[in-house]
């Protein structure tokens, strides 16, 4: 879908994953790293736990069809080269501090006078903007910053992240999407324009509107496991089984309210619970409590039922149930479990990919979409470092032999 | 100026979380979005908080008000022959559709994707559902805490001694949307080079898993099955959340280096500790990790969440109070970049919604207006987009498909 287009990612760890969504949607997408490699390539966890940049499991995750060029941007000989490939690009991507580029004459007003066309896409911590805008970042640190983590873990411990960092997805993932609304409009102008992504903004979309509860006058939520405190209310969405955990929507309303009636009638008919508590009417549940006509304590019961039924059951049970008499219920998978999926088996997700210099092909989550028209393609493994170096360096900058090594030597590429 | 998608026209039957965040996304730039929703169906999110002073009210959702923000709306009941005839015309005249229904709900209305390309050779057409269109679970309906909990994110979250406790919610419904909106965009784009429109079969499950990337990678190729680690982090040491002065108070911090060591000892005015053969190189933190982390705590535990978090910021220390809405709201760096917008709203004045996540120098978001009520636009889309007159208005009302 994106065949015509280059793109010049610049990222790091904060913005790879924009790039390779271009990429997957068929951008020419060159991986701009210094000299060295990208610092994204220190990440683990490693091939056999062996840190090596071409072993990082992180840079395997989201450089796929991309191809890396090494050249110190930092310097002028850099910097031209780079304006160089520039001048036929349709995308750059950075993610540098904010002034950082500008500093190098790098920033988006030289890349615009070079190439008006451009469109220029910064992933930053804060934005490019704010008092905060130059405020040291990490996951954990963007994650408290807009919101979600207050909302996340046990409410008698500290709020929790997950072990993956999250944070720069959001952003990047946003990225994307702006610098495809920016090419949307290049189409009938011909122009291109910055586009601002802050991580901090971009994590907010997670507290599930949350954000909000001062400015529209609801008191503060807290978490609760997966689930949340509202008011009196303990909303609990992870259950026990025998042989993990199982998540379950256990809400009501009209649209929620008849699974959680199908629900009771399955624990009822196992004899789990009595006749009284399956008909409750559980599609004005929500209204019985906030009155009060519900007492929260039957509520607090009732999900000890669900609890003491659930621990009974295979999560392989619990889900069958699931699809039998439609109920909200999915196992709590753990990564094997995730990998041995039946349905993504039968959708043919994972998409596997020969690595030569390992001898062996290793297994990617596959296309984020299934495109009927023009299907993502995965054409490209992960980039060693520089291993498109001479490929980009001689046919779109011209550069012989001898120039190539001069570069190298100066230490520039 | 022109919005940058000024020309893109949708018609939108996401409901619920995922969907209509990602339809959002688009009406900020600029696109038509007209929303159908029936009285005798209503969105759930209508019926989630947080709500308008605390009140729970089919037009009182915050969350429905903050994902549907700058859409138009149309009431129509699917199931009525003129309904449908209703959604024909629509189709005829948009670029794209949405939906998030279970899995053949579309074909069950008659309005699955060979009937609408008929009456609109370009469509392009996304489907989004919890586990895709196909395969022997792609009937498993649900909300985003199931897909998180299926692709392998619930049971990451949390304590290695406790029951998974994260991530918050309906995690993949706040994954997904961007995958939504750049598959339509990206679709568009190959649309207007060939002129072909096309179907797009959108798993939340599937898109998301690439927010677990190194996790799935390292049971690929190592054979490692991630766990829960609490808030311990690969490189930084000590890395976490640590309790503040105050109720459920909390600052979250992130030591990289030994600059950031130095930094935070003298914070503590613990200069001692800097050298202390426990913790003086990143080593020896991490074989000491529980003692240093109950060392920090006893320090944070006295200090303002906030002052603290500005302090270790000024020597380049990752740190921030963990912040709760109240805090969110106040935010220096939100506010400045336009993080809350606010809106008329026809039945309480004014409230609150979210900006945009990110900023087009040159064809900024026109920030929209506030979400539809029920039947508000019905003349405006009947009238004005499929350009009904009275009669036909008239007489559609009576047949009971405006509900």
């Amino acid at each position: 879908m994106l065949s015509p287009y280059r793109v010049l990612d610049l990222t790091n760890e904060r913005g790879l994953l924009c790039g390779q969504l271009l990429g997957d949607l068929g951008a020419d997408v060159v991986q701009i790293e210094p000299p060295g490699g990208s610092r994204a390539r220190r990440l683990g966890p490693f091939v056999d736990d062996v840190p090596h940049p071409d072993r990082s499991l992180y840079w395997w995750s989201y450089t796929r069809n991309k191809r890396s060029l090494v050249l110190d941007v930092t310097k002028p000989r850099g910097r031209e080269l780079l304006l160089g490939l520039a001048r036929s690009a349709h995308f750059l991507i950075e993610s540098s501090d904010p002034g950082v580029m500008a500093a190098h004459g790098l920033g988006y007003d030289d890349l615009a006078a070079v190439n008006p066309g451009l469109i220029y896409v910064s992933i930053t911590p804060f934005g490019q903007t704010g008092p905060r805008a130059r405020w040291a970042d990490a996951d954990v640190v963007l994650l408290a910053a807009g919101g979600p983590l207050i909302l996340t873990g046990d409410a008698d411990r500290a709020p929790v992240r997950l072990p993956i960092p999250q944070a720069y997805l959001h952003a990047a993932a946003d990225a994307a999407v702006g610098a495809m609304v920016a090419h949307h409009e290049r189409a009938r102008s011909g122009r291109g324009q910055h586009v601002d992504v802050s991580a901090q903004q971009s994590v907010a979309l997670a507290t599930q509107s949350y954000i909000l509860c001062e400015a529209v006058g609801h008191n503060p939520v807290q978490r609760s496991a997966g689930g949340l405190v509202n008011g009196p209310l303990r909303i609990r969405l992870l259950f026990p089984a025998r042989d993990g955990h199982v998540a379950i929507t256990f809400l009501f309303g009209s649209a929620i309210g008849p699974f959680s009636r199908r629900l009771m009638e399955w624990i009822h008919d196992e004899g789990g619970c009595d006749a009284a508590t399956r008909d409750k009417n559980w599609l004005a549940y929500g209204e019985a409590l906030f009155d009060g006509r519900e007492p929260i304590a039957e509520f607090e019961r009732v999900k000890l039922v669900i609890e003491e039924f659930t621990r009974t059951k295979t999560k392989a049970e619990l889900l069958a149930a699931a699809l039998e008499r439609g109920l909200l219920i999915a196992p709590v998978a753990t990564i094997d479990e995730v990998l041995a999926s039946p349905q993504l088996d039968a959708r043919a997700y994972w998409q596997d990919l020969p690595h030569p210099e390992l001898g062996r092909s290793i297994r990617y989550p596959g296309a984020f979409g299934k495109f009927a028209a023009s299907p993502i393609e995965y054409r490209r493994r992960p980039p060693l470092t520089g291993e498109h170096s001479d490929e980009i360096l001689r046919d779109d900058l011209g550069l012989d032999d001898a120039a190539r090594a001069a570069l190298r030597a100066a230490g520039v590429a | 100026m022109t919005q940058a998608l000024a020309d893109v026209r949708i018609v939108d039957f996401m409901w619920v979380m995922a969907g209509p965040a990602a339809t959002r996304m688009l009406a900020d730039y600029g696109a038509q979005i007209v929303r159908i929703e029936s009285t005798r169906h209503i969105d759930t999110a209508r019926t989630l908080a947080p709500f308008w002073q605390g009140v729970p009210g089919l037009e009182r959702s915050g969350i429905f008000q903050n994902l549907n923000a700058g859409k138009r709306m149309t009431t129509l009941d699917l199931r009525t022959p003129e309904g449908r005839a209703v959604v024909l015309d629509l189709v005829r005249w948009a670029d794209v559709v949405t939906e998030s229904f279970a899995p053949g709900r579309m074909k069950a209305l008659g309005l699955d994707w060979e009937t609408l390309r008929a009456v609109n050779p370009r469509l392009v057409m996304l489907s989004s559902c919890l586990m895709g269109q196909t395969g022997p679970r792609a009937s498993f309906a649900g909300y985003g805490n199931l897909a998180a909990a299926i692709s392998g994110f619930s049971n990451l979250g949390g304590w290695p001694d406790r029951p998974p406790a994260g991530p918050f919610s309906a995690y993949t419904d706040y994954v997904s949307p961007r995958f939504i909106a750049l598959a339509i965009l990206a679709a568009l784009e190959e649309r207007r080079r060939t002129g072909t429109g096309q179907l797009i079969d959108l798993s939340q499950a599937e898109c998301s898993l690439h927010f677990l990337g190194p996790a799935l990678l390292d049971y690929v190729v190592n054979g490692r099955v991630a766990g829960r680690v609490g808030n311990r982090d690969r490189d930084a040491v000590p890395h976490g959340v640590f309790p503040a002065l105050g109720d459920d108070r909390w600052i979250a911090l992130a030591v990289e280096s030994q600059d950031h060591w130095r930094v935070l000892c003298a914070a503590m005015d613990h200069p001692a500790l800097r050298d202390d053969p426990r913790f003086a190189t990143p080593e020896a933190r991490r074989r000491n990790e529980e003692a240093l982390e109950a060392v920090v705590a006893t320090w944070t535990a006295t200090q303002d969440a906030h002052a603290t978090a500005e302090r270790l910021q000024t020597h380049g220390v990752p740190a921030y109070a963990v912040q709760n809405s109240p805090e969110l709201l106040r935010d220096p760096q939100l506010l400045a970049r336009g993080h809350f917008h606010r809106v008329r709203h026809p039945e309480y004045g004014e409230t609150t919604i979210e900006g945009t996540r990110f900023i087009l120098s040159r064809t900024p978001a026109a920030l929209p207006g506030t979400a539809p009520t029920f039947g508000a636009d019905n003349e405006a889309v009947l009238r004005e987009i499929l350009g009904y007159d009275d009669e036909r208005i008239t007489a559609l009302a009576a047949s009971g498909a405006l509900a």
